[in-house]
């Protein structure tokens, strides 16, 4: 069972950048090295900005698994029930009815109908779940780097620690340091 | 491993930054007169369809061929035909997702935004057929002051209203997930040039201002953060777990509307299998139809290869042998199962007043894929084309031989009546083409047709394979 502080990192983990300085690598493979120094040098407010998702990044920085998939099964049970509960009420209490000799609440004949709920809020809640978590709906923040999205690598470090240490930790693997604000 | 031995026959060659260039080209640019042209004949198809559904509206469904066996005309064929036509684009986004496919990731984009419009298309077709469409809202369940009168949940036709409502908005927030990053690249192109564009006049800055706003909302501040890049990866996966069985389902379920049916021809247990074998299948003749079509339009040979028009080749030969196995289990068991109902039905398709239609569907959907065997000829993309043409056209009419038949010739003799379409009808089967392409058309100009991200993300894996990392 993992404890509360886990379960919290693992939601919400995303952090603006605000402090600290930000840092150019060459290309993903450097961008996955840096993660893995800068996590091993201890330090706790970091992230790295990359156009696409790099293979073993989130090992690398060490993330805690992500929560989603529970929200998603939330959501699915959450969708599931409720459906149940909603034609439930409707066919056995408010307006009870039988159709085609099927009895009032028939189960088999209306399983679609508590599937597509289900797959429904499933992914509604997956959806909102991952904009929750990474952080999403602020349209006006701007990457560290701007070609973040297109070709350019960068790790953002936020502890407060002086350039000569950001240097020491990460080597040549630096190609451009820059001091947030 | 050397670079060169981890190439395959999908990676690019090119460094991001040309990727980025290539794919938004078409949607930087201003398009080319051969695009106008075609989205006025499209728009043009689209307008006059609106003003048939609307005349219909006035005039009543009695201006269409359907009568009182044959409730369901060209609307309910073209409501079967799209639907299926759209799950090949969830087939290709999700279950090739799940099964780790690559050849998908250059495709997806496009086969999901196929989904959405041929979606769009279909769930408009039922609403017209309620006869009168302004009362569309008692298809749901809401507390109401009618008695309350609620639907009947044990109907296929209400099972439909929750699949494809719940199917299209699945569909819309999976494309709008997987298009994220790249509105986040957009966004950023677009600030940046936004200092080197000058408009002529004042409302054409406003225009491109707009634009940037326009991106940066649509991005939802999405900056490439390994850690939102965590969350993003699972939901994908998640998303895709839950679009398939749902695209099962969806399909299962408008079969249902045929088989819970006690009607010769439609009541049978083969039937929601062989609709997803047959939307495969047409869906990826759709899907191949519109990648040719790009992929010279736009120059993106080195994106679409040959080899991922060779597998959606592929995929139809074997959906195709699936349909055809499918039709002749059908024909089988009628013969098996000695039930004069169930034979008379394949006796009038052979030979009854439809035989023509059924003949054309057969010629039109079996023969076709069979090009596949020789190489000369599947190498050839004009006659891909031609073949996925043909196979749609042969698709819509296997539709309509479903729909049809078994209503035409039914129990009782004194109710045989016979559809004949009428010019209204007809119009509204072109209009459904024309409203679909509008929206495609619209889709290749406004929103990148290929999904750059993960095509990046799997030249990385290339150069990484490359470098002897994994």
């Amino acid at each position: 069972m993992p404890s509360f502080k886990e379960i919290k990192e693992g939601l919400f983990s995303y952090e603006e950048v605000d402090s600290g300085y930000v840092v150019r690598v060459k290309d993903a493979h450097d961008l996955l090295e840096a993660a893995k120094k800068v996590r091993d040098a201890g330090i706790n407010r970091f992230d790295t900005f990359a156009p696409f998702p790099i293979h073993g990044m989130s090992e690398a920085m060490g993330l805690k698994r992500s929560w989603l998939p529970f929200i998603t099964l939330i959501g699915g049970i959450t969708g599931f029930t409720a459906n149940i509960s909603y034609i439930g009420y409707i066919t056995l209490i408010d307006w009870p009815i039988i159709y085609g000799g099927k009895g009032f609440f028939n189960f088999p004949s209306m399983f679609p109908l508590f599937f597509e709920i289900m797959i429904l809020f499933a992914s509604l809640s997956t959806v909102g779940g991952f904009m929750a978590l990474s952080g999403m709906g602020s349209i006006n923040r701007k990457p560290p780097i701007s070609e973040a999205t297109s070709d350019g690598f960068a790790i953002w470090i936020g502890d407060a620690m002086p350039e000569s240490e950001v240097k020491k930790i990460l080597g040549s693997l630096a190609m451009e340091i820059r001091s947030v604000n | 491993m050397s670079l060169d031995a981890a190439k395959n026959a999908y990676t690019v060659g090119k460094s991001y930054g040309e990727i980025d260039n290539d794919i938004l080209n078409p949607v930087e640019g201003f398009p080319e007169k051969r695009w106008w042209t075609w989205f006025t004949i499209s728009l043009t198809g689209l307008l006059v369809y609106l003003g048939v559904i609307g005349y219909s509206f006035v005039k009543g469904l009695g201006i269409f061929g359907i009568n009182s066996p044959v409730n369901w005309g060209v609307y309910i064929i073209g409501l079967v035909f799209w639907l299926e036509i759209g799950h090949a684009g969830t087939m290709i986004s999700a279950i090739l997702y799940l099964f780790r496919q690559r050849w998908r990731t250059s495709i997806n984009r496009a086969a999901e935004a196929m989904t959405i419009f041929a979606v769009t298309t279909a769930a408009l077709l039922p609403l017209i057929h309620l006869g009168r469409p302004w009362m569309v809202n008692w298809l749901f369940p809401y507390p109401n002051d009618r008695g309350p009168l609620w639907n009947n949940f044990n109907s296929p036709l209400l099972w439909d209203v929750y699949a494809i409502s719940t199917y299209f908005t699945v569909s819309l927030f999976f494309w709008y997930m997987g298009l994220l990053p790249d509105f986040a690249a957009m966004r950023d192109r677009a600030v940046l040039g936004r200092n080197q564009l000058k408009a002529k006049t004042a409302i054409g800055e406003k225009l491109l201002d707009m634009r940037v706003w326009l991106l940066k909302v649509a991005a939802l501040g999405w900056v490439g953060s390994g850690k939102a890049w965590h969350h993003y990866e699972k939901m994908v996966m998640l998303l895709a777990a839950l679009a398939t069985p749902l695209v099962m389902s969806v399909q299962s379920i408008l079969s249902f509307d045929f088989v819970t049916s006690v009607v010769p021809g439609w009541h049978s247990t083969i039937l929601p299998i062989n609709f997803i074998t047959g939307s495969i299948y047409s869906g990826f003749a759709m899907v191949l139809s519109l990648v040719i079509i790009m992929r010279s339009a736009f120059n993106m040979k080195a994106y679409i290869t040959d080899r991922h028009i060779d597998n959606l080749g592929w995929v139809m030969l074997f959906t195709g042998m699936l349909v055809f196995f499918g039709y002749f289990i059908e024909l089988f068991m009628a013969y098996y199962s000695a039930n004069d109902f169930e034979q008379y039905v394949w006796t009038y398709r052979f030979v009854g007043d439809y035989a023509w239609a059924f003949w054309l569907t057969m010629v039109t959907i079996l023969l076709p894929p069979h090009i596949m065997w020789f190489k000369k000829l599947r190498n050839n993309h004009t006659l891909l084309f031609i073949m996925t043409v043909i196979i749609n056209i042969g698709m819509w009419f296997e539709r309509f031989v479903i729909t049809v038949t078994p209503v035409a010739r039914d129990f009782l003799p004194s109710s045989w009546r016979l559809y004949v379409p009428t010019v209204w009808d007809v119009i509204v089967v072109l209009g459904e083409f024309a409203m679909f392409f509008t929206f495609f058309l619209l889709f290749v100009r406004v929103l990148p047709s290929i999904a750059f991200t993960e095509v990046k993300m799997d030249e990385a894996g290339d150069l990484a394979k490359g470098k002897g990392h994994h």
